[in-house]
């Protein structure tokens, strides 16, 4: 079997752009994966990962979608499909809506993805190795009514898959990111969100691999003035996840509603990292992060709100809850403030704890029994994440969801 | 069929204090009880108690329902028996549809949406505050209201209610009074209310009126006694425990 570097260096000579290419690769070796003593990768369990378990595919394998992928796209007004981070198929394009396959090695920030992420060892590896970047544009002013849905599944040993979303002046759009498969592998999406003036995105991040997934995320939200950004990511799969979720306010009256979920169970890792980056004033940030750990699984959640100097009146809130679901089961939560400017309004809060001992009596004083008042309050705790989808995706999610944790052990302490 | 609550010697802490001492009380199906005290007399902790709050230590007594001794059963069991408590403030369940409640807590998924709808009606709440998750953003009626609904879709023997009277207008009262009246007949449900105040005997005919004191009933009589209470106050009752 080729080693991982070995197989990343013929899939990268045999692309057109194979320059740049190996110019983020160099980076990449240059660093190596990171180490526990990076304070960043502190919680993620980098001992057990060896890339040479994962080789570079040339070619997309075959596939067909999954019964919950099925039921995804069934009121898509687009469906984009990309296996094994290549892009397959783009379905018929709504009007005002283009879709493409582009080779690229930019950063809808402007910079060179090379540059742009240049302490971001997983971000490289995708600029290596991303077969192409899947690029959905929404031109001014139009309201694309149903949702566009990417579906992102994995059966190779690795996937590199980036998207990059622009939605232009006025315009607004619901966009679906659907990540399965991925068994015993190594799965690397980098995404990008422009939303420009006065725009509007609802994006959904689903991520729903295999147990045995190596998950690695990244996602970055650039808002132009009075543009709106609401993200809700949901990350159920994956034996490490790791979910990096930033925003860059460039307008006043920039906005950025961001929703983190996750369930742990088993030995998972969820880490979920978000920065909110207030360059102007008048930007509003409200940050909602909530996860579930059971078992021996634990969560990591570190967010930060940056504010620059002179972005007065920037209002930035970040909640993080987390809730126990085993004495084995651990979660951590550090949220930062980083802020340059006086003139803000800025709040934290974070908890960490077992289900409320009193809700539950409430619901069994009804006359429901303790393992479905549990069930319930668990599910509560993620649907209460879930309001603000469109309803017939709320729903279907919360089904999906509602099935994984009736699969979960809940042990009360 | 006729349903009997019987409470005998029922001795309580909470947070190391004892609050019930000796709280004795028996009623039958379709009767209205009113049990009214100062503050601090016990009262409330009578309703956790009775349900079994976690925050409540029983010490001595028994409460049986038809017989069942309904202290050495959980709180869910309770429940599943025939006894349901409304509270002076339901809790919030965040995420928890009271449709998912009331289909967890046994109501038969039969047009249980529709009769959700028809309870709603009888107590003048709007339909839409039932897709709401249960209590959450709901005001103080509103919530009351929402206890309401429960009631006459679980349909308990007893009905024990925690002055589920305060803070609520006279509109919301006077609807939450004439459900409670109507369950007496419609399904034949004792009611134990727990009040301050007399505005809810208004429309809520009580059967008898226990006055509480420290932590047991000091006097009992028939709806005159709440003239007495209005009257007098407390004090009389009080000095005569003492």
């Amino acid at each position: 079997m080729k080693t991982f570097a070995e197989s990343a260096t013929s899939f990268i000579a045999s692309q057109n752009d194979a320059a740049s290419r190996q110019g983020a690769f160099s980076a990449f070796e240059a660093t190596g994966l990171p180490s526990t003593t990076d304070e960043v990768w502190r919680y993620a369990p980098l001992k057990e990962l060896s890339l040479d378990k994962f080789s570079i595919t040339t070619s997309p394998s075959k596939h067909t979608d999954s019964a919950f992928a099925t039921d995804l796209t069934k009121s898509a007004g687009l469906v984009i499909r990309v296996v094994d981070g290549f892009c397959v198929n783009i379905g018929d394009l709504p009007d005002g809506v283009h879709a493409e396959s582009v080779e690229s090695s930019t950063s809808l920030s402007g910079q060179s993805l090379v540059n742009r992420y240049e302490s971001d060892t997983f971000a490289q590896l995708n600029a290596a190795l991303a077969p192409s970047t899947t690029v959905i544009r929404v031109d001014a002013g139009i309201h694309v009514e149903k949702p566009i849905i990417v579906l992102n599944s994995t059966n190779a040993q690795s996937s590199f898959s980036r998207t990059q979303i622009e939605l232009a002046k006025g315009s607004s759009a619901t966009i679906v990111e659907y990540f399965e498969g991925g068994e015993n592998a190594l799965v690397v999406p980098l995404s990008e969100y422009a939303i420009g003036e006065n725009a509007s995105l609802q994006l959904i991040t689903y991520q729903r691999l295999n147990a045995s997934a190596w998950h690695v995320a990244r996602t970055t939200g650039l808002i132009q003035r009075d543009g709106r950004l609401r993200q809700a990511v949901i990350g159920i799969g994956g034996y490490y996840n790791r979910s990096r979720n930033d925003a860059e306010f460039l307008g006043t009256g920039a906005e950025n509603e961001l929703r983190t979920t996750f369930l742990g169970s088993a030995k998972q890792v969820h880490d979920f990292r978000t920065r909110q980056f207030h360059k102007v004033g008048r930007s509003r940030s409200t940050l909602l992060s909530k996860g579930a750990v059971a078992d021996e699984s634990r969560s990591i959640y570190t967010g930060v709100i940056e504010i620059e100097k002179g972005a007065k009146r920037t209002d930035a809130r970040q909640t993080n809850h987390n809730l126990l679901l085993s004495p084995h089961a651990h979660a951590d939560s550090v949220p930062n403030l980083d802020i340059r400017e006086n003139d803000v309004m800025c709040a934290h809060a974070s908890s960490v704890g077992p289900l409320d001992e009193l809700q539950r009596w409430y619901l069994e004083s009804r006359g429901v029994s303790r393992p479905d008042a549990e069930r319930l309050m668990i599910q509560g705790f993620f649907n209460e994440m879930l309001t603000t989808l469109p309803k017939e995706l709320a729903q279907l999610v919360e089904q999906d969801v509602t099935s994984v944790l009736s699969q979960v052990n809940v042990v009360t302490p | 069929m006729s349903s009997t609550l019987k409470i005998e010697g029922l001795r309580a802490e909470v947070a190391g204090k004892e609050v019930l001492r000796g709280f004795d009380l028996e009623m039958s199906s379709g009767e209205v009880h009113v049990i009214m005290g100062p503050n601090g007399s016990g009262k409330s902790t009578l309703a956790h108690v009775l349900t079994g709050h976690p925050g409540y230590k029983v010490l001595a007594g028994s409460v049986k329902l038809d017989g069942v001794e309904l202290l050495e059963l959980s709180p869910t069991e309770r429940a599943r028996h025939g006894l349901l408590l409304a509270l002076q403030q339901p809790m919030e369940v965040p995420g928890v549809r009271p449709y998912d409640l009331l289909h967890a807590a046994g109501a038969s998924e039969v047009n249980l949406h529709e009769r959700m709808i028809e309870e709603a009606n009888k107590v003048e709440l709007r339909p839409d505050v039932l897709e709401r998750f249960v209590n959450v953003d709901l005001s103080g009626g509103e919530r009351k209201r929402a206890e309401m609904v429960q009631l006459g879709i679980l349909q308990p023997k007893f009905a024990v209610l925690d002055e589920i009277d305060s803070g609520l207008d006279v509109d919301a009262l006077g609807a939450v009074a004439r459900r409670l009246q109507l369950a007496t007949k419609e399904w034949n449900c004792g009611v134990l209310a727990i009040t301050h105040f007399r505005r809810l005997l208004q429309e809520l005919t009580p059967t008898k009126i226990h006055v509480v004191s420290e932590g047991r009933v000091v006097a009992t009589g028939g709806p005159e006694l709440s003239e007495v209470l209005e009257r007098d106050g407390y004090e009389p009752f009080r000095a005569q425990s003492a």
